[in-house]
């Protein structure tokens, strides 16, 4: 028997849903239900083992491939970057990206160099590169709302999933950035290098998707 | 102000003692496979001018690379590659010498990786470059060496091959600007099917063009040598089916000459950025590292951006993988420098100390000089650095050997 597929997972909601798309195949998940404080967790029928991790490390763990495959979702990998394979959308954890102002201002007047504030700077630095358009990143780690309710940007970067936070504090959408979802995400040598393993488990998941 | 005195910079770091050894046995292992195939070695400067890196296709972005200003303020790098000095060199100083030229190099090349991801930024790389030669022969010759290079670490190891000229060939027919070409290229070379079946089927409402659907496939078609028929039958393609024969044909020639422990795979879906590459390309795995340690390809358009057309095919062997790969496979004490006799002289007798280290020397041992006052001091030093003879010069002139037996096998 080879050595197992380790197989790094966002802690979460993704590590929940992954979880679920497992048990759907038919995989024994228990010591994923049940697993206390350990780290590294071993699902026995697949001849894999779980390695629980938060989203930017599934992506370092992925592309040095001490882990060989990754479930992470898409705001991680396009804010990270990195050379891997990104072989499906698993289509939960589903949300987007999107800028987000105090509802009613238009971010776009005037022409002043506007301020953004987001916990993604290369996500908005890129999408604001793309329209030709400078403008000032401020990188807040917690509640990115409160910035321009403070008065410290003109606008947020920011995951939205149902809008009711941003509505809560008196945000509005002003622009939908990208679409995002759950990826499974391979190292390159692995895929090659174990490539009939990887590819009967990916055909399992897009199969039970 | 802060002072960066005690240091190394991000991405850099010094070698010592077993790690060094490592290194040079790597090198010196690669210097004689690529020497005994009738390659001569070259060394390029370690900074070029920004122009040699910034032709017509830009094949590295210029944040990747490292910049500083000479003193007429010209801008220049340290290089990121050592193809494209080479080809400099070539197209220059080389004009005029008979084809084909055999080539190799063994230098550090520099790219500014992202911080904190763990990457070096300073790269032993060794290399061959085959120069003037279209012919099958030597795309075989350079496989060949990227074999015995990958074959010489008693490790599995694994050869890929694929064909840039496929995907060119394909994505030559679409009618997009060079942009979506680009964006095409990026999610074929990250295997992202999701999107590259979305942005393929916005240029192909109808879905029933051949060439859209053929390179939907384009980054499945990896494997062994099954692959082959899976692509003909994919591509339905004139030209497509010459190179595939061709590489079938490289396949298995390189097939039947690698051992046990090597594998040949393929990968059509090798489209990757930093290309100068028009045929074959070739990357290189070995058992427990999880990027590639070799990488090179065919590259006939290169050189006449320089000014001189000849076609070119090599590879380079990242040292620092193989290395690593070495680290995690195997004990790397064989490779602590040791020391098997140390000479103490007593005061008066140092030139016969010396002479007597010279001659063992000569009988093949490694010895030092003892650089201390006392005997004891000697011992003590011998214990800890796991010599295990002492040799001590003094009035009388039978030189003696400490009884140090007790060290030995510490």
């Amino acid at each position: 028997m080879n050595k197992p597929l380790r197989i790094a997972l966002t802690k979460g909601r993704l590590e929940k849903d992954t979880v679920g798309l497992f048990e759907k195949i038919g995989f024994d998940c228990t010591s994923l239900r049940e697993k206390g404080r350990k780290l590294i967790l071993p699902i026995p029928d697949a001849n894999a083992e779980a390695v629980l991790a938060k989203a930017n490390d599934v992506i370092t763990y992925v592309e040095h491939g001490v882990c060989d495959i990754g479930v992470v979702g898409k705001d991680t990998i396009t804010e990270m970057g990195g050379k891997f394979y990104e072989l499906v959308d698993l289509g939960f954890g589903k949300c987007k990206f999107a800028l987000a102002v105090k509802k009613g201002s238009d971010f776009y007047s005037g022409f002043g160099v506007k301020t953004v504030a987001t916990k993604y700077p290369n996500i908005a630095r890129t999408y604001f590169e793309s329209k030709g358009m400078d403008i000032e990143i401020v990188k807040i780690e917690g509640s990115v709302e409160l910035a321009p309710l403070l008065e410290l940007a003109d606008g947020i970067v920011d995951i939205v999933e149902t809008g009711t936070t941003l509505k809560e504090n008196g945000l509005e959408v002003a622009e939908d950035i990208m679409p995002i979802s759950a990826r499974v995400i391979v190292n390159r040598v692995s895929l090659k290098m174990r490539q009939k393993e990887i590819e009967n488990l990916i055909n399992l998941i897009e199969e039970n998707l | 102000m802060k002072r960066y005195d005690l240091l190394t910079p991000e991405g850099t770091k010094d070698f010592l003692f077993e790690e060094s050894m490592l290194y040079r046995s790597i090198k010196n292992k690669l210097d004689s496979i690529f020497r005994k195939c009738g390659y001569s070695e070259v060394v390029t400067p370690a900074l070029e001018f920004f122009d040699v890196f910034n032709l017509n296709s830009n094949y590295f972005p210029q944040e990747d690379m490292y910049k500083l200003t000479d003193s007429k303020g010209r801008l220049m790098v340290l290089r990121p590659d050592s193809t494209m000095p080479i080809a400099r060199m070539t197209a220059t100083r080389l004009k005029d010498a008979t084809l084909p030229l055999r080539l190799y190099y063994n230098q550090k090349v520099y790219r500014s990786e992202p911080a904190l991801k763990g990457k070096s930024d300073e790269i032993s790389q060794m290399g061959i470059e085959l120069i003037g030669s279209s012919m099958r022969m030597a795309d075989l010759e350079v496989c060949v060496s990227a074999v015995n290079s990958l074959e010489a670490w008693g490790m599995e190891y694994t050869l890929e091959i694929g064909h840039i000229g496929i995907f060119k060939e394909l994505v030559g027919k679409l009618d997009v600007d060079d942009d979506t070409k680009e964006e095409i290229r990026k999610l074929i070379e990250k295997k992202n099917f999701p999107a590259l079946n979305d942005i393929l089927d916005t240029l192909d409402s109808s879905g029933n063009s051949s060439t859209i659907q053929s390179i939907k496939k384009l980054p499945s078609l990896f494997g062994g040598e099954e692959v082959f028929e899976k692509a003909l039958k994919a591509i339905p393609d004139e030209k497509v089916r010459f190179i595939l024969d061709d590489i079938h044909s490289i396949y298995n020639d390189i097939s039947s000459i690698c051992g046990e422990k090597g594998k040949i795979i393929v990968d059509l879906g090798l489209v990757n950025k930093t290309d100068y590459y028009t045929g074959i390309i070739l990357k290189g795995y070995l058992q427990g590292h999880g990027d590639k340690v070799l990488a090179g390809g065919r590259y006939d358009k290169l050189i006449s951006e320089f000014g001189y057309d000849v076609p070119a095919v090599g590879f380079a062997v990242y040292v620092n993988a193989v290395a690593n790969a070495i680290t995690k496979n195997e004990n790397t004490d064989s490779y602590k420098p040791s020391v098997d006799t140390i000479v103490y002289s007593s005061p008066g007798n140092e030139i016969k100390g010396l002479q007597e280290a010279e001659r063992l020397r000569r009988e093949g041992e490694t010895v030092e000089n003892a650089l201390f006052e006392t005997l004891e001091e000697v011992r003590e030093y011998a214990k800890e650095k796991k010599i295990s003879k002492i040799v001590v010069i003094d009035d009388d002139d039978d030189n003696y050997d400490d009884g140090m037996e007790d060290n030995a096998d510490e």
